[in-house]
């Protein structure tokens, strides 16, 4: 294994050892492979031609959440989460990845069409063989013992996702653009139809990005480079035509793509790299929008008590921790919820989603998650809001599991009761 | 390794026994930027696991390497004669907290900032606090007797060492010490085992005096001309009788360092700070803060800054806890050194090092815990050019000497490790490393834990 721009990442790093106190999966594993300063000794001696074994290598900078924790606590500023995925995709090239994955990011997520197809297929093969859980956030399916998954539910896939059931000339185009992303067009359209209302209540025209491919993120922290690069292709050269005035996005993840690791994916000096500078510069989270744009300003007042501190606010690892979008949501919430809002316990800790890394060691992923979700109900948390797809999707699972009666929800459904309702802050279905 | 060997520890160890490269590279180093391949590293939960251990070492002859976060300045935990990595970090409970006794048992895999916080919660304190607190483990604390920022009021790690578990080299389990204050029945073996970088004994299980909470706190930040004015303030601040818990001096190359990470104005002609901290009954805090403020301001001080609330204190030490990690920015390799001299000599130390610099053409970065005379000496070199490291290494050599030649110890914190094994005879002389090797052998016959540690021209495990 040979990179310069590696090795140059990964020599700054001075083996002190802070990150084994922030790293959310060392308490998990406690053994130095799981912290960064272990994962960048090994790529020091693939680097180095000490040669340990790709595969073996491979393994180990998989078992990561990319939460981000270690690149900000480091005293000497390590680009760990750039080492990471850079040495994934480095390994990918040199071990392959797993076909699964290649199918699922470079020939599904990169066109807009078969993510829709994948859906149906699954909603119909849930409703057929797996089990029937109701929980707070609605109906969902629970995968049976045994089959690797250990008791995991699955939220009811829809009929429709959100794109589909707009009207033909609803969202067709406008000054801002809302990037729905995958879950929230397909998983969770109620999501998806609570920021596109929401957003709409700025008084500015807005389309919705129909034409979207998967923002990339899952195929870039998985090292597969070329579907990345794919779905970027397809996303920043539409997004460029349309020509919005901002670019909205309900979820963190697929910010961070645009606004971050989208640069450093396509390649520096070409017309797409000025696509992507142009388009990450546009780039807003959802509630910074809904307090720039002073929709906030529309909600009705908030109901005075009632259900006083029952919704809590978890924060993604990527939009509170790496993108420092931790204090507008809070913001929006005051706003939409009142009193209703506080301050949740342990609103930082990761839910330990991780996306692959959740497919791959669901039961890790599943101790972090109850860990999370039963500190938060254990704070009386009863409703748990987020910003984020795979935290949603986390957390709601979670949910079903420890205390179905918990409640997960996107910050732009709470706000849309808002604006609907009158301000009372927790929607019932 | 002998494959019977790591067959006889997988037996009991199961998982937590591994061998697979990837795990011996992540085995392989410290904070000293070194690396030795370990053949094994294992994980054990309890002091049996550890006898087993030991006792399998002596029959198999391989060495055993105590690690707890890997953390060290020294090369302590690195396995240099390869062998059994033992690392403590799954034993990690605080077994109990008593405080009307004030004291604290714990596991060596505690984290030293888990057992200050359960410990505060409880209003008490455990007052060690190496700067690498957050993250290093009692058992190195122990094992290197630890210092830090309050050492000038509070002592070093060694201080607050009441009694100690721990696996002999033989394999035998010893318990030393007390749960009191008071006790001297026999010699002092607890004592023995604190700084003895894990070449003696495993600790599996340590009593550490706690005190109570201080109630309150003030930082000042005085900004001085020179070093020497500013190790002149240490003296006037002893001489003032007041006890600082914190006497920390940064020279201005330090100061440039940290800049840019922490942008702050100072007084024209800045050359040397001094961050001083008191702590204490809230009345009294402010009291002493008062006098050293007037103690700075008649001994030079350019300008004094001061702050009592959690927030305004931070900030003034932030300046402080920067510097370590900001000095890479300086140079990719630091030779960090961590020599004390008496309090009286800090002013000469400092014009010696200012002349040292200059005549080996090296760049010397000074900061450190001033207040007990213990600065760190970083020469910083480029790593590229030969002649640069071999004055950078001459350099060293010369600190030593005039350390020792005026009172003082080459080793205030980090211990001997590997780092410092060719100066340790210069210190101590030829009678005490003589005696030393003496109790290594009492302890550990068969050289089994950390061999090539502490003595230059140790022979590795005796096979």
């Amino acid at each position: 294994m040979k990179d310069g721009t590696l090795s140059a990442l990964t020599a700054l790093c001075a083996k002190c050892g802070t990150c084994r106190t922030v790293c959310t999966l060392y308490p998990e594993r406690k053994a130095e492979i799981a912290v960064a300063r272990g994962k960048v000794a090994l790529l020091e001696a693939a680097l180095s031609g000490d040669d340990p074994d790709g595969e073996s290598v491979q393994e180990a900078l998989t078992d990561c959440l990319l939460c981000g924790r270690c690149e900000r606590a480091c005293p000497n500023q390590v680009l760990v989460e750039e080492i990471i995925m850079k040495g994934r995709a480095d390994l990918a090239e040199e071990v392959g990845i797993p076909a699964w994955k290649s199918i699922l990011f470079g020939k599904v997520m990169a066109s807009p069409g078969a993510t829709g197809a994948a859906r149906k297929a699954a909603a119909a093969a849930e409703r057929l063989l797996l089990k029937k859980v109701p929980t707070g956030s609605g109906l969902h399916y629970r995968f049976p013992e045994g089959l690797g998954a250990g008791g995991r539910t699955v939220p009811e896939l829809p009929a429709r996702g959100f794109v589909e059931s707009l009207g033909k000339r609803e969202g067709a185009a406008g000054q801002v653009m809302l990037f729905v992303g995958c879950v929230f067009d397909h998983v969770f359209p109620q999501v998806g139809r609570a920021a596109y209302e929401t957003v709409k209540a700025s008084g500015k025209s807005v389309g919705v990005f129909r034409e979207a491919a998967c923002c990339g993120l899952p195929a870039m922290v998985s090292g597969d480079r070329a579907s990345a690069l794919a779905c970027a292709g397809e996303n920043l050269r539409r997004l460029r035509a349309a020509e919005p005035e901002t670019i909205v996005f309900p979820c963190g993840s697929c910010l961070l793509m645009f606004r971050r690791n989208i640069l450093s994916l396509v390649p520096k000096g070409t017309p797409l790299h000025e696509d992507a500078l142009w388009v990450a510069d546009r780039s807003v989270d959802y509630a910074s929008f809904l307090l720039s744009s002073g929709v906030v300003d529309r909600l009705p007042d908030p109901p005075e008590g009632g259900r006083a501190g029952e919704i809590g606010y978890h924060d993604p690892c990527h939009l509170s921790g790496t993108l420092g979008k931790g204090p507008e949501a809070r913001e929006v919430l005051r706003r939409a919820a009142g009193t209703g809002f506080a301050e949740m316990a342990g609103a930082d800790r990761c839910c330990g989603y991780g996306g692959t890394f959740n497919v791959r060691d669901y039961p890790t992923s599943a101790r972090l998650g109850e860990g999370k979700v039963s500190h938060a109900a254990r704070g009386g948390t009863k409703v748990i809001s987020t910003a984020c797809s795979g935290c949603v999707l986390q957390m709601r699972d979670m949910a079903a599991r420890v205390d179905p009666s918990l409640r997960v929800v996107h910050i732009a459904e709470l706000v849309a009761h808002a604006l609907a309702r009158g301000g009372t802050g927790i929607p019932r279905r | 390794m002998d494959p019977k060997a790591l067959a006889a520890l997988g037996e009991f160890l199961g998982d937590r026994l591994r061998t697979s490269l990837e795990t011996r590279i992540c085995y392989s180093y410290d904070a000293t930027g070194k690396r030795f391949l370990p053949d094994a590293v294992a994980y054990p939960v309890d002091a049996e696991e550890v006898r087993r251990i030991v006792l399998l070492a002596n029959r198999y002859r391989f060495p055993v390497v105590p690690r707890g976060a890997g953390s060290g300045f020294s090369g302590g935990s690195l396995p240099v004669h390869g062998g059994v990595v033992l690392s403590t970090e799954r034993m990690d409970r605080i077994v109990a907290i008593d405080a009307e006794n004030l004291y604290a048992v714990v596991e060596p895999g505690v984290v030293t900032e888990v057992l200050k916080e359960e410990a505060r919660k409880a209003g008490l304190f455990y007052p060690p606090d190496p700067a690498s607190l957050k993250f290093s483990t009692l058992g190195g604390n122990i094992a290197e007797c630890a210092g830090g920022m309050c050492a000038v009021k509070y002592g070093v790690t060694r201080d607050y060492v009441l009694g100690l578990e721990a696996v002999l080299g033989t394999g035998e389990l010893v318990r030393t010490g007390v749960f009191t204050v008071k006790g001297v029945v026999g010699y002092d073996l607890t004592r023995m085992l604190v700084g003895s970088e894990g070449t003696l004994g495993v600790v599996t299980r340590a009593t550490l005096r706690l005190v109570p909470l201080p109630e309150a706190a003030a930082t000042l930040l005085a900004l001085f001309p020179g070093n020497r004015e500013a190790a002149g303030a240490v003296n006037a601040v002893v001489a003032a009788r007041v006890t600082p818990s914190a006497m920390e001096l940064m020279d201005r190359t330090a100061i440039d360092c940290v800049l840019s990470m922490v942008p702050m104005p100072l007084p024209e002609g800045t050359g040397s700070a001094l961050l001083l901290e008191v702590d204490g009954p809230g009345d009294s805090v402010a009291r002493d803060a008062d006098r050293l403020a007037d103690v700075c301001r008649s001994r030079g001080a350019l300008e004094v800054r001061r702050a009592s609330d959690a927030r305004g204190r931070e900030e003034l030490w932030k300046l402080r806890r920067s510097i370590s990690p900001g000095l890479r920015r300086l140079a990719p390799v630091k030779m960090n050194e961590d020599i004390v001299v008496p309090r009286n000599r800090l002013a000469d130390m400092f014009d010696f090092l200012a002349g040292l610099a200059a005549r080996k053409r090296v760049r010397i970065v000074n900061f450190g815990h001033a207040g007990d005379g213990n600065i760190h000496v970083n020469i910083m070199t480029s790593g590229t050019d030969p002649d640069e490291t071999r004055r950078a290494g001459e350099a060293v050599e010369e600190v030593f000497r005039k350390t020792v030649e005026v009172g003082g110890t080459i080793s205030g914190e980090h211990g001997i490790g590997i780092a410092k094994a060719p100066f340790l005879e210069m210190e101590v002389g030829p009678v005490g490393v003589s005696v030393m090797k003496r109790l290594k052998e009492c302890f550990d016959p068969n050289g089994i834990l950390n061999p090539g540690k502490i003595f230059l021209s140790e022979e590795a495990v005796r096979r």
